[in-house]
């Protein structure tokens, strides 16, 4: 596939992937470390004829979203870790009406506030469920700076496909360094680009939440004929409120299984200098995704300079999680690094599909990096 | 070529980050890598500001300038001077603007540290001073090596609007030429 060299910062290019996706919809709040976002695509979106707004505040941002998303558009919004917080609550909103629309997090030093221009990947276990209730989120997270291009483009496709929010996470590192990616070209882009699902019979025999056990929704643009009711209650076929226990069932088991039963269209992963590792004693197996994978590439060099056979895996889908590989490489290699800027989030999954409880990690949640040196002594330190 | 890494420090709104991100295109747009991460304190402006910038020959997966392997630095504030200046490896070189920041003796042993006037030399020689950043650009690519001089400055010149193309290009050449003259 033709390519293209693009020189940039990884939140200007999950801007321009965006508008190459088809989004014609903005709303949002400016946010450290994500502002960068909305300021590029304030620019792109009106010169298609798109439209960007700056909202009162992150709240509001995901509601005009939700309600772009309602009318048939591709829709954006940003924000880093307290606006996440903020629009957890619509987030649900958009997952239980099966309103799909993109969020990307910029992850920063948190709880709360905390270090606004500093990296962290603190965010990882809010996206699995951002709100209350039962719902499978879908979570890409990008590890260079092509990946913000296509993540983002990846997500605007999945959330077409299975009607809801799809987060796309980003860390203040990525966001921000500027460098070169190699992009696929826009004509690429635009043939990959799969419209959501229309329903174009008579319009009385058209039941927006009537569908398959594992299906999404098929939700026409509002102001097209098609009537129909969005709810968070939980709902019937038309969308409209009830206590009806099967149909409640039905709803909340579909949330779950409409993800599920797809994992193969989601899931995502890198396998970096894995191919020569046998399961051979003294191999290393390194796990990390976002910018920390960068240094953890980096840290496979040095540690293979030094005679140490190492590998990552990186989950660039981090959920669904590719359970089935973690345990798969788990169970080959037996030494196994977590290396994450938070205090475990992940590696309690890795522990869950790998069934093992002797997986080793790697944390720091002081804002700043870790350095591939960091990561070599540590090998060196535990196995 | 091996790896080369650079090191801006400023207060934030002094550019620093600018003659970062040239110095970054310059490198791809003449086939290599370059990458430029910057850091900066939740006050913008004011607040110590770091700009790592590598160039390399293959491809940069970490996008931070290792601590004690950089070989050049350049200041413009002592706040980030102090908090920064540790990443320099021994006997590398350290630019300083002699009105802003003031080594200490031990800090002279340790590196090469050169003495110029970098806002002085924007603000009155150039008559912008906003200019100082590809002041700094200069002095760092003639002390350094880093690129091919033409590259930088075509990459200078796309930055920058076209009205203040004359007043750049005098700064680049003004910077050249203090470095010069400190190397001598």
């Amino acid at each position: 596939m033709a390519t293209r060299e693009v020189i940039s910062t990884g939140n200007e290019l999950s801007a321009i992937a965006a508008v190459d996706a088809g989004c014609t919809f903005f709303g949002g709040y400016p946010l450290t470390p994500s502002s960068e976002i909305m300021h590029v695509i304030s620019d792109l979106l009106p010169k298609i004829g798109g439209t960007c707004i700056q909202m009162e505040d992150e709240i509001a941002a995901i509601c005009s979203v939700i309600g772009a998303g309602m009318s048939g558009s591709r829709a954006l919004t940003a924000t880093s870790g307290p606006g996440m917080s903020l629009k957890a609550e619509n987030l649900g909103l958009a997952q239980m009406a099966e309103v799909p629309l993109v969020c990307v997090n910029v992850m920063r030093g948190g709880p709360s506030t905390g270090l606004p221009t500093r990296v962290s990947q603190g965010d990882i276990k809010q996206a699995s469920n951002p709100s209350h209730g039962d719902y499978r989120s879908i979570t890409l997270c990008a590890g260079n700076l092509a990946e913000c291009y296509t993540e983002t483009v990846r997500a605007f496709n999945l959330a077409d496909r299975f009607m809801q929010p799809v987060i796309v996470l980003l860390d203040e590192t990525i966001g921000h360094m500027h460098g070169k990616a190699d992009l696929p070209t826009v004509e690429d882009v635009k043939a990959g680009i799969v419209p959501r699902k229309k329903f174009d019979g008579p319009a009385d025999e058209y039941f927006p939440y009537q569908c398959e056990a594992t299906e999404p929704a098929v939700l026409n643009p509002m102001f097209e004929g098609y009537r129909y009711h969005f709810t968070g209650l939980h709902h019937d076929k038309n969308g409209f409120p009830t206590e009806e226990i099967e149909t409640c069932r039905k709803l909340i088991q579909r949330l779950e299984d409409k993800v599920m039963f797809h994992q193969d269209e989601i899931e995502s992963n890198e396998e970096f200098m894995c191919d020569d590792l046998t399961g051979a004693e003294g191999e290393v197996l390194i796990i990390a995704y976002g910018s920390v994978s960068l240094a953890a590439k980096e840290a496979i060099r040095h540690l293979r300079a030094d005679g140490i056979k190492a590998g990552l895996f990186r989950p660039i889908t981090i959920w669904p999680s590719p359970a089935k590989r973690i345990k798969e490489m788990t169970d080959k290699i037996k030494n196994v690094l977590v290396v994450e800027l938070n205090i475990r989030q992940y590696t309690d999954e890795i522990e869950r599909a790998s069934g093992r409880l002797d997986i080793e990690g790697l944390y720091k949640v002081n804002g700043r990096a870790i350095s591939p040196h960091e990561i070599v002594s540590k090998v060196k330190e535990v196995f | 070529m091996s790896k080369t890494l650079m090191r801006f420090t400023g207060v934030g709104g002094q550019g620093v980050l600018l003659a970062g991100e040239i110095f970054a295109a310059a490198k791809i747009k003449t086939g290599g890598h370059g990458l430029k991460t910057a850091t900066y304190t939740s006050q913008v402006r004011g607040g110590p500001t770091v700009v790592d910038i590598q160039l390399d020959e293959k491809e940069i997966y970490y996008p931070y300038a290792d601590d004690g392997e950089i070989s050049f630095m350049l200041s413009v504030a002592q706040v980030s001077y102090n908090s920064f200046k540790d990443g320099v490896r021994k006997g590398g070189t350290i630019v300083v603007d002699p009105n802003l920041v003031h080594p200490t003796d031990e800090d002279r042993k340790k590196w090469k540290i050169h003495e110029i006037p970098i806002i002085t030399i924007a603000k009155e020689e150039v008559g912008n001073v906003i200019t100082q950043s590809v002041v700094a650009l200069a002095i760092a690519n003639t002390m350094m090596d880093a690129i091919d001089k033409d590259a930088l400055i075509a990459t200078m010149l796309s930055k920058v609007p076209a009205k203040v193309h004359e007043v750049n290009k005098v700064a680049y050449a003004l910077g050249e030429k203090y470095a010069l003259e400190a190397m001598a």
